[in-house]
């Protein structure tokens, strides 16, 4: 009832959910995915699919990204139904829509259970004609006196007004925004509602459009439902069904977690995310001038700005303990602080760790985030240009290159993993020191793949390019890469899973659990050259 | 383009029944963009007594848009600066409609003076000084009135030159006058019995 077809075009939407459906499978299923390719492909006796090995979105996903054209046949079926239902017109049918987000259902109760409030809420009033005996009637705008009605309009309330002045009053509105939405009667004690009927007989073509575009926004941006993909650029909308993992990508392969609406973050959580971004934001700009110019109180570690010549120092209320800029000292038995002492103390230790700890996470997680939006780039190049330079050198197929691109998609995908698990880290308590372990153990090993994957992904290839040096081993190169996309893939995905687990495997097995589940990585990467 | 003809009509209304509304608007030049507006201060507020002048400036879209108003009057109040006279008032911005007339929205300004909001205020200053300190609030309000928004009466500068004379000091004359609101007699007790 509430959404009329849904246009799904998961299909020509070629998403990798990486750690979707087979996240309990623990053997990576890469090599299985190629075999079933394989079989379909009859023709080929080579071992190379043809068909490029990829995870599709399983059929049941809980989000579709609906196009332009959906919305507005969507937003155009959901007017016409309520219309027809509430044998009201298609304009007011809309007044109604707008005011409860959208939802035919909300529409249909509220309507239905009290018509006559609903109405009075939304100043959907009945038609009141203006007597017909008076003579002249005086724009409610202009103060002008008009002989006949037929200058004259009004909303359901009859408040008149001369053509001009409401056309006026409703272009001035149009032209400040998506208000025009919710115009009324000018008369400020009327709550008369101006339909979409109504703007339409009186404004131009530019206007008329306009208000439709406001109109279509609002489906989206007031629908609880669907979002605007925040992609540079980009049109479409993702509506959103369950909270299974928020992370969605567009049809414009731009990812982003639909709940929070920044960068897909899966495997950390949306807090956790937002607290990283805002302290970035707070760090770079006053975290410099604190460290220069202030030192920690003593007693309760404010941040304490030298602003006078002497060294006495007071802290600010509650706290109001006095002592020695230079040397930190208690105040009141503070003689002097001029002999060199060897005394590390506590505090400034602290304080100082602090700041070398989120360094130390910061840096990774921007240094894995440049490295994301480079490796973006290159899938560009390597779909654009490189397969096809191969393509003619080697005598492939596209299709027959595409491991390549394949393997640049798990790239991409591993470093936003991996920024992010380092703002996990940062907020990981220092206390929980085996999950601290498992935690950079995992991370290490996903990192230590990557690293492996993307530089082979990166150099190696290169000597393919040189047209004479068809010689080369090109199967040894393609049976290679292939096998470190699927080994990075499961080493991510046990991290992810982990994290996702709040890495409560710990609890289970305590250390042990490194030895049993975590195969060393060079086991597993003894392939040939 | 301002509907001219719209403004000459609120000006001719707007004087017939000045009588009873008090309420006066006036062209500055001759083109009707730029007018004045003078609003009596409410009774039983701060203001009481003085005359309140406004600045009024039509923009291109007026009646569709609002008219820009500012006091020209210094005024102590929470939704209105003190600097430079900006009001804090909605059916000047948002709540605006072609409806309303300069008559309507002054007299929304005068409302403003018997009620102020403070939670929603303009002048910082102003608006915690009435919530934590009203008396004090509404003595340096009528004096404000008293200084600034009665043209007839003697200056407040004359005042305080008069009893500087008799022998007090500057600074103890002022605050005397802004205690009892500006009225020459009772500053002068209150500052031989202090």
């Amino acid at each position: 009832m509430e959404t009329g077809d849904e246009i799904n075009i998961c299909s020509d939407n070629e998403v990798n959910d990486y750690y979707g459906e087979d996240a309990n499978n623990t053997d990576c299923n890469y090599d299985s995915l190629i075999k079933e390719e394989d079989s379909l492909d009859s023709d080929s006796d080579s071992p190379v699919a043809k068909k490029r090995p990829r995870l599709e979105g399983p059929p049941d996903r809980n989000y579709k990204v609906l196009k332009q054209s959906d919305i507005r046949e969507r937003q155009e079926k959901t007017i016409a139904e309520v219309a027809m239902v509430l044998s009201v017109s298609k304009a007011v049918a809309t007044v109604l829509l707008r005011h409860y987000n959208w939802s035919a259902g909300k529409v249909h109760e509220a309507w239905f259970s009290d018509e006559d409030r609903v109405r009075k809420n939304l100043g959907l009033l009945p038609i009141i004609e203006f007597p017909l005996d008076s003579t002249e009637v005086k724009c409610g705008i202009c103060f002008d006196l008009f002989p006949t009605r037929d200058e004259i309009v009004s909303a359901a309330c009859g408040h008149p007004y001369c053509v001009e002045c409401f056309r006026g009053y409703i272009r001035t509105s149009i032209n400040d925004g998506p208000g025009c939405l919710m115009l009324r009667c000018p008369d400020l004690s009327c709550s008369a509602v101006v339909d979409q009927d109504m703007v339409n007989s009186l404004v131009s073509e530019e206007e008329k459009q306009k208000y439709s575009t406001y109109l279509y926004r609002s489906y989206v941006e007031e629908n609880k439902k669907i979002k605007w993909c925040p992609g540079p650029g980009c049109e479409h909308a993702i509506e959103f069904d369950d909270n299974q993992g928020w992370d969605v990508t567009c049809a414009c392969d731009f990812s982003f977690c639909w709940n929070c609406v920044e960068d897909a973050h899966r495997p950390v959580d949306c807090e956790t995310v937002a607290n990283w971004m805002a302290k970035n934001d707070d760090e770079s700009e006053t975290k410099t001038w604190i460290l220069a110019q202030t030192k920690p109180c003593p007693k309760c570690a404010k941040p304490i700005e030298k602003n006078e010549g002497c060294m006495h120092m007071t802290c600010h209320s509650p706290c109001r303990y006095q002592f020695c800029w230079i040397c930190l000292g208690d105040w009141h038995n503070h003689i002097n602080c001029n002999g060199y002492k060897e005394d590390k103390r506590k505090e400034v230790e602290d304080a100082k760790r602090h700041v070398q700890k989120y360094n130390h996470y910061y840096e990774r997680w921007a240094a894995h985030n440049l490295s994301r939006l480079k490796a973006v780039s290159d899938l560009g190049r390597v779909q654009t240009e490189q397969i096809e330079q191969l393509s003619e050198i080697h005598g492939k197929t596209q299709i027959e290159l595409g491991f390549i691109a394949e393997a640049w998609q798990q790239i991409v995908e591993c470093r936003r993993v991996l920024k992010w698990t380092y703002a996990y880290g940062y907020y990981l308590p220092e206390a929980e020191d085996a999950k601290k372990q498992l935690f950079e153990f995992l991370q290490g090993e996903a990192e230590a793949g990557l690293e492996r994957l993307h530089g082979y992904a990166e150099k190696e290839v290169r000597q393919f390019l040189n047209a004479d040096e068809r010689s080369v081993n090109f199967e040894g190169f393609e049976l290679k890469l292939k096998s470190l996309t699927g080994v990075t893939k499961k080493y991510f995905e046990k991290l992810v899973r982990a994290l996702e687990n709040g890495l409560s495997e710990v609890q289970e097995a305590g250390k042990s659990y490194m030895e049993e589940h975590c195969i060393s990585y060079f086991e597993i990467c003894e392939l040939p050259n | 383009m301002i509907d001219f003809g719209r403004v000459q009509k609120e000006l001719q209304e707007c004087s017939r029944d000045m009588a009873a509304s008090g309420i006066k608007v006036s062209p500055k030049s001759d083109n009707l963009a730029r007018l004045v507006g003078t609003i009596p201060g409410p009774i039983g507020t701060p203001y009481e007594g003085g005359t309140f002048q406004i600045d009024i400036s039509l923009p291109d879209g007026y009646p569709f848009e609002p008219p820009k108003m500012q006091f020209a009057t210094k005024v102590w109040h929470p939704n209105i600066s003190s600097q430079s006279g900006a009001i804090c008032l909605d059916i000047l911005k948002d709540q605006w409609s072609p409806a309303l007339t300069l008559k309507t929205a002054l007299l929304s300004v005068q409302a403003l003076l018997s009620a102020p909001e403070p939670d929603d205020p303009q002048d910082a200053v102003v608006a915690q000084q009435y919530i934590r300190e009203h008396q004090t609030f509404l003595g340096t309000a009528r004096y404000w009135t008293e200084s600034f928004a009665k043209a007839s009466s003697l200056g407040v500068e004359e005042k305080v030159q008069r009893l500087v004379e008799m022998g007090f000091a500057e600074a103890h004359v002022r605050s005397a006058l802004e205690a009892v609101g500006g009225d020459e007699n009772l500053a002068l007790e209150k500052l031989c019995s202090g």
